[in-house]
């Protein structure tokens, strides 16, 4: 199986000269296609850093990340940019569409960024709305969809450019119970179908049925099974 | 421009509001300019449709055509250099006439021209002088709205010379006064009779030698002359008494609409580019390029300041059409395009600081932010 992620001792220090802070202390992961992982942690714990770093948002200060084989480290800007677009995928919390695009439109921009030819990518879209239950909302303004609806935009959209892997930033956050839940399980769905990858930080435990892997960030660093095999049997 | 059409065709409101406060100010960039060139034109319109280039002027005249004398020594010195039909005097007297029938006065320019030469007027109505002719003028049509016209006589204030009027020509006016104008001969009369103490017998001077001459034979001709200088038309025409102040008071207030019209949208545009600031922290995050984005807003700038200044040309034609007479008011084509140019530059230039705003926004805003 290929490493569709790959960090070693990725460190990440805020701080002004003197007074540092380890966010990310030497933190190793290898996420493989086909797998969803799921971050934990409490506020302040450093998941959004994790996620930025991993994402090729944020520079570490040390360590390595490699994105379906290739590293991240000394590329420039624009390089990482292009990579962003062709490798990676991203939900953001509240979906965040573009106000002014229809929903079939959001997914076609983001295959015109990547040059996809217009057949081929109507063609995509239209796979992907139908898997995700938005085909009859197609021609519709973000402003006019419910908050589970929009998130089903945002999987759709991550996934058009068939990236390596999806990062996830609290995506049911502001969902209830029901539709958070079905909005995992379409990210699930979608990483089995496509057979990519993808990883979701989030604070809410009762979301992690479909997870492979469940990780807890911790000190800087990433655990696996602590507190949910207490949460399991509590269950 | 995909996001950028886009956008425009989702916020109708917001961006049909620019547009019209956009169409207002480039409105009034065109038609004050407009104006301004009107004016200009109505003042000197008549060196302004002299075929010469260049004109003699002495050296200590300051560029003023009234203040210079030149003989006919100097003329054929110039003739010498740039030929015979390529050179010609003008002497400028402003004077009063009364017309003979209707009981009016009117402000008038007297030009003396050799009428075989370059500077002999192009009569529209009537009939053109020769040298031979005697105590007749050709006048500018301005002057029908005194009552003088075609067959008309007018008298000479300070001379008391009357003249009949052959002929009219168009467009020609020299610092607002109509222009009147006579044979030279005419003139050493009107000179001899106005200085008659002992002296009548010499040659009244002329003012100004015009040229039609390259800018290597005005360097030869001002070289064999003493005390003289060769000015451009353009030189000629900014020292036209009243003219450079007009011009200058207008050209300001021009300047100010562009700055005005650069800062309206820049602030317009800077304003609606931070509400959107987690936007673009998205779509970079989302991998798109600082060029695309850096396009997007310059070409809505682009789409907005060509729409508006395309509707704003139309206004200008249709209120041209309905303005009076006694408005003076013209547009060039050369004028219109540099005025659109400098329009759609100044609104580039407002719009280059939201660029530089979005330039700043950081991919990594779009992650950990809870608010849209
Ligand atoms: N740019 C920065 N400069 C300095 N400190 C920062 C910066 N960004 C984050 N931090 C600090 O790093 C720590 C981790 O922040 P991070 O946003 O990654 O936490 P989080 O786990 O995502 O929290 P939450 O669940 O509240 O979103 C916090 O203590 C935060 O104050
Ligand atoms: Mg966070």
């Amino acid at each position: 199986m290929s490493a569709m992620l790959m960090m070693k001792q990725v460190t990440k220090n805020y701080g002004d000269g003197g007074r540092t802070m380890s966010v990310l202390n030497k933190l190793d992961l290898t996420v493989n296609a086909g797998e969803f992982i799921a971050v934990l942690g409490p506020s302040g714990s450093g998941k959004s850093t994790f996620l930025s770093a991993a994402g090729a948002l944020l520079t570490p200060t040390s360590g390595e990340i490699w994105i379906d084989g290739e590293s991240l480290t000394n590329k420039d800007k624009r390089e990482l940019t292009e990579l962003r677009l062709q490798k990676i995928g991203f939900m953001f919390q509240n979906a965040q569409l573009l106000p002014y695009l229809k929903v079939e439109e959001q997914l076609l921009y983001v295959a015109r960024l990547a040059k996809l030819g217009t057949k081929e990518s109507k063609e995509r879209a239209a796979g992907l709305m139908k898997r995700l239950g938005i085909w009859e909302r197609r021609s519709h303004y973000p402003e006019k969809l419910s908050g589970g609806e929009k998130q089903r935009v945002a999987i759709a959209r991550a996934w058009m450019n068939k990236p390596a892997i999806l990062f996830a930033d609290e995506p049911t956050a502001s969902l209830d119970f029901e539709r958070g839940r079905e909005v995992v399980r379409m990210i699930a769905d979608e990483v089995r179908s496509e057979g990519k990858a993808a990883v979701m930080v989030t604070h809410d435990e009762r979301m992690l049925d479909w997870c492979d892997r469940v990780l807890h960030l911790e000190n800087g660093m990433l655990a696996e099974h602590q507190n949910t095999e207490a949460a399991t049997v509590q269950v | 421009m995909f996001l950028a059409l886009r956008e425009m065709r989702h916020s109708k409101a917001r961006y049909s509001l620019i547009m019209v406060i956009m169409l207002l100010v480039s409105f009034l960039v065109l038609f004050v300019t407009g104006l301004a060139r009107g004016l200009a034109y109505a003042n000197i319109s008549a060196v302004e449709n002299m075929p010469a280039n260049y004109f003699t002027v002495q050296d200590d005249a300051e560029h003023t055509f009234r203040r210079s004398q030149l003989s006919e020594a100097e003329l054929a010195a110039a003739m010498s250099v740039v030929g015979d039909g390529n050179a010609a005097t003008l002497a400028v007297q402003t004077s009063t006439v009364t017309a003979e029938a209707a009981e009016v006065k009117a402000d008038i320019t007297f030009f003396a021209v050799d009428m075989d030469g370059m500077l002999a007027p192009k009569v529209v109505q009537g009939e053109a002088l020769t040298n031979a002719s005697q105590g007749s003028a050709i006048v500018d049509s301005k002057l029908e709205e005194s009552g003088i016209a075609v067959g008309s006589t007018i008298v000479d204030q300070a001379s008391g010379m009357s003249f009949k009027v052959a002929g009219t020509v168009e467009d020609s006016s020299y610092s607002h006064m109509p222009v009147v104008y006579i044979t030279k001969s005419d003139w050493q009369l009107m000179k001899g009779g106005a200085a008659q103490e002992g002296s009548a017998q010499l040659s009244a001077p002329y003012n100004v030698i015009a040229l039609k001459a390259t800018s290597a034979e005005a360097d030869q001709v001002a070289g064999k002359l003493d005390h003289v200088e060769v000015i451009t038309q353009k030189q000629a025409i900014s020292s036209i008494p009243g003219y450079a102040a007009e011009q200058k008071s207008l050209l300001m207030m021009i300047a100010f609409l562009f700055v005005i019209a650069a800062f309206v949208l820049a602030v317009f545009f800077y304003v609606i580019t931070i509400q959107k600031t987690s936007q673009f922290g998205i779509l970079k995050a989302m991998g798109t390029k600082m060029s695309y984005l850096a396009w997007s807003v310059v070409g809505q700038v682009l789409i907005l300041s060509v729409a508006s200044l395309a509707v704003s040309l139309l206004l200008t034609f249709g209120m041209n059409m309905g303005l009076p007479d006694t408005m003076p008011f013209q547009l060039e084509r050369s004028t219109i395009l540099l005025t659109c140019v400098l329009f759609i530059g100044m609104s580039l230039l407002g719009a280059l600081i939201s660029v530089v705003r979005v330039a700043k926004v950081d991919a990594l805003e779009a992650i950990g932010r809870a608010g849209a």
